[in-house]
């Protein structure tokens, strides 16, 4: 009996289980709790960073923040591109069990024929397929109250850019993907892109975010970005180059309008164009932004600068008489013509009148060597800073291989080339009393310093000369324009093809400014080919001057400077 | 002794309840100021939206066909401007 457990006193109750029986089970339940404490020691103490991270891994999500790219706007604010949310659809094929009706109805809110859509839902090994990407927000609602099983959107964001063709060439667009692709888009772009940030959350089993864990990155925001450019300059600009394109019949056109004191690019504009919105079928010639990336032969436009080289060098006066007769002058056995014969005339006359024999006998008493200096210290040869991408430097030879010939007819604008860009910038020396403004297409408020290139009287007796040329007498009468006084010089240079020149094909220019007696503004104008009769640019670029010189002083809010007769019919009484 | 025990684990229970209850409260509170910011971009997202649309309606292409065609307006030049010089004395007499 010893050998047994007594639970009872009763001897008739007695168990005759053995001691080691009870004992057993007294040892399994402790073993029991051991690998129960050993698990949990497992589990809390050794592995548990694999079961956090497991656990996490079920309710911890990481959300992405998305940051906006920058706005660019205009000198005044107004945008010239924003980002506008725009999803995209997609679907997964073999989700995707939507009866013909529903199809329909989807292909028509997306714009596509039933059947291309069918075909993009038939390829059942696909995974994923985009059905139209970045569509209206008001067409993504509509898809998302259709509600067919396996089309999801993806939230994408678009560029918008309300100018349309006017500023296309300046602004320039972005891809699919956001990134810039041209013009000012393409160059800031890292300063236009923000970075994307992230926040890590606990969701809860309906996916409502509960817990904020961890660090957050919050997202950079892109910058915007404010031009020089103003809209509405930059559309009157754009508004007046294309009728007198078409009007010319001419291949195309550019205008550069630059603000005289800050050097700030107040409109800068091409012809043709072409809608941002609408990208397909481009062309190169509608691509590029000509006044940037086009470079050409002057012509005329650069006898302004010899006669300044000529009167900083003390060779003339504004009315030293050089004598044009008989129209014609031989150098180096090639012969240098006026388009009309005059006798003797003076500097200024010599400007008025657009004489190349005038401006090749003053610019052959100059020296190569000065004759490049001053070219090429009002930027000819040199790459504008501008950040723009396909800018061009134009081309000016080194002094050193210049012959006679060369010389001479560079002073009248052949044998080298230039932007419409660089020539604009390039007078900014007669505006601004002999010193080069700086450019830029970025806004800034306050007069930048210029680069001194000729004394302050010779650029004011040269200034005199191109307001003479605007003057009945002169070469562009058609310059002048209500209210304001103009200078400005006009150009008409054959077109190269091949290796001479094209017979009947030209481009007219004028570069100019206003007003004379205080310059606020350069305006440069070019047509290419205008094949509708006229060609010289006092006809074809002048009146696009003309136009654009009085709009932009009028915004800019610039009183006239010249009498002008009223017309104002009745006076208003002002009652208020 | 044990009463104190007993007291101790009244209140060990007691703010344990507390702690759900803030945790509760602290989840809710969460989700609707996340709800609440999402509605906040999404907003400011809107907003952005209008405002592109608003500035696309008066592109000065726009402008200028309305004004032209619709109002019978036409182009000011400085022959039909007042020019009113701005002064001091103006300044007073508006005043």
């Amino acid at each position: 009996m010893s050998r047994s457990i007594q639970y009872t006193s009763s001897p008739l109750l007695a168990s005759r289980t053995p001691v080691w029986r009870s004992k057993l089970v007294v040892g399994a339940i402790a073993l029991a709790f051991l690998g129960l404490a050993a698990r949990a020691a497992y589990i809390q103490v050794f592995a548990n960073a694999f079961f956090q991270r497991q656990g996490e891994v079920r309710f911890a999500r990481t959300l992405e923040l998305p940051a906006n790219r920058g706005r660019i706007l205009d000198r005044n604010g107004l945008i010239l591109a924003s980002s506008v949310p725009s999803p995209s659809i997609w679907a997964i094929p073999e989700d995707v069990d939507a009866d013909k009706a529903q199809l329909q109805r989807l292909a028509k809110i997306l714009e596509i024929p039933v059947a291309d859509l069918a075909k993009k839902l038939d390829d059942e090994d696909k995974t994923f397929v985009w059905l139209k990407r970045q569509v209206d927000d008001s067409v993504a609602r509509q898809i998302t109250a259709l509600n067919i099983k396996g089309i999801y959107q993806r939230k994408e964001y678009k560029r918008q850019y309300p100018e349309g063709e006017s500023a296309v060439h300046v602004v320039g667009f972005t891809n699919v993907e956001d990134k810039g692709q041209e013009g000012v888009e393409l160059t800031f772009n890292k300063e236009l892109s923000g970075r994307n940030g992230s926040r890590r959350v606990i969701k809860d089993r309906m996916g409502r975010v509960v817990e904020d864990v961890g660090d957050q990155i919050p997202p950079m925001e892109g910058q915007d970005l404010q031009l020089s450019i103003d809209s509405k300059v930059q559309f009157f600009a754009y508004q007046k180059l294309r009728d007198a394109v078409l009007e010319h019949k001419a291949k195309a056109g550019s205008v550069v309008v630059l603000d005289v004191l800050t050097g700030e690019v107040l409109a800068l504009v091409n012809y043709p164009s072409y809608s941002p919105s609408k990208r397909t079928n481009l062309s190169g010639a509608q691509l590029r932004n000509r006044a940037l990336t086009d470079t050409f032969e002057p012509g005329s436009t650069m006898k302004p600068f010899v006669i300044a080289l000529a009167l900083e060098k003390g060779l003339v006066k504004p009315d030293t008489v050089i004598q044009t007769a008989p129209g014609r002058l031989t150098i180096g056995g090639s012969t240098i013509t006026d388009a009309h014969p005059h006798g003797p005339l003076t500097v200024s006359e010599i400007i008025q009148k657009s004489s190349n024999v005038g401006t090749v006998k003053m610019a052959m008493q100059t020296q190569p060597h000065e004759m490049w200096e001053m070219f090429s210290q009002v930027g000819f040869g040199q790459k504008p800073q501008v950040p723009f991408p396909g800018v061009v430097s134009g081309r000016l030879r080194a002094y050193k291989t210049w012959r006679p010939i060369e010389q001479a007819t560079m002073s009248y604008g052949y044998g080298l080339s230039a932007s419409l860009f660089q020539l604009a910038r390039a007078y900014s020396v007669f505006a601004r009393d002999g010193e080069l403004a700086p450019v830029t297409l970025l806004k800034s408020t306050q007069p930048a310093p210029g680069l001194r290139v000729m004394e302050v009287r010779h650029a004011h007796a040269v200034l005199n000369m191109l307001h003479m040329a605007t003057e009945p007498g002169g070469t562009a009468p058609k310059a002048q324009t209500m209210g304001y006084s103009v200078g400005g010089k006009t150009g008409t240079a054959h077109k190269q093809e091949g290796k001479g020149y094209a017979d009947k094909k030209y481009r007219g220019f004028f570069v100019g400014v206003a007003p004379i007696d205080n310059p606020r503004i350069v305006v440069a104008v070019m047509i290419d080919e205008p094949s509708n009769g006229k060609y010289f640019g006092g006809d074809v670029a002048a009146p696009v001057f003309s136009e654009t010189v009085q709009q932009t002083l009028r915004m800019m809010g610039v009183q006239p400077d010249m009498a002008v007769r009223p017309q104002i019919v009745a006076a208003v009484e002002e009652s208020f | 002794m044990i009463r104190l025990n007993l007291v101790l684990m009244l209140a060990v229970v007691a703010s344990a309840l507390y702690l759900v209850g803030v945790q509760f409260d602290s989840r809710r509170l969460t989700t609707e100021f996340d709800r609440a910011r999402t509605e906040a971009r999404r907003l400011a997202t809107e907003r952005e939206r209008l405002q592109v649309e608003k500035r696309a309606q008066a592109t000065p292409a726009r402008v200028e066909r309305l004004a032209r065609d619709k109002l019978q307006m036409r182009q000011a030049t400085p022959a039909i401007t007042t020019y009113v010089t701005y002064s001091a004395a103006a300044e007073e007499g508006v005043k």
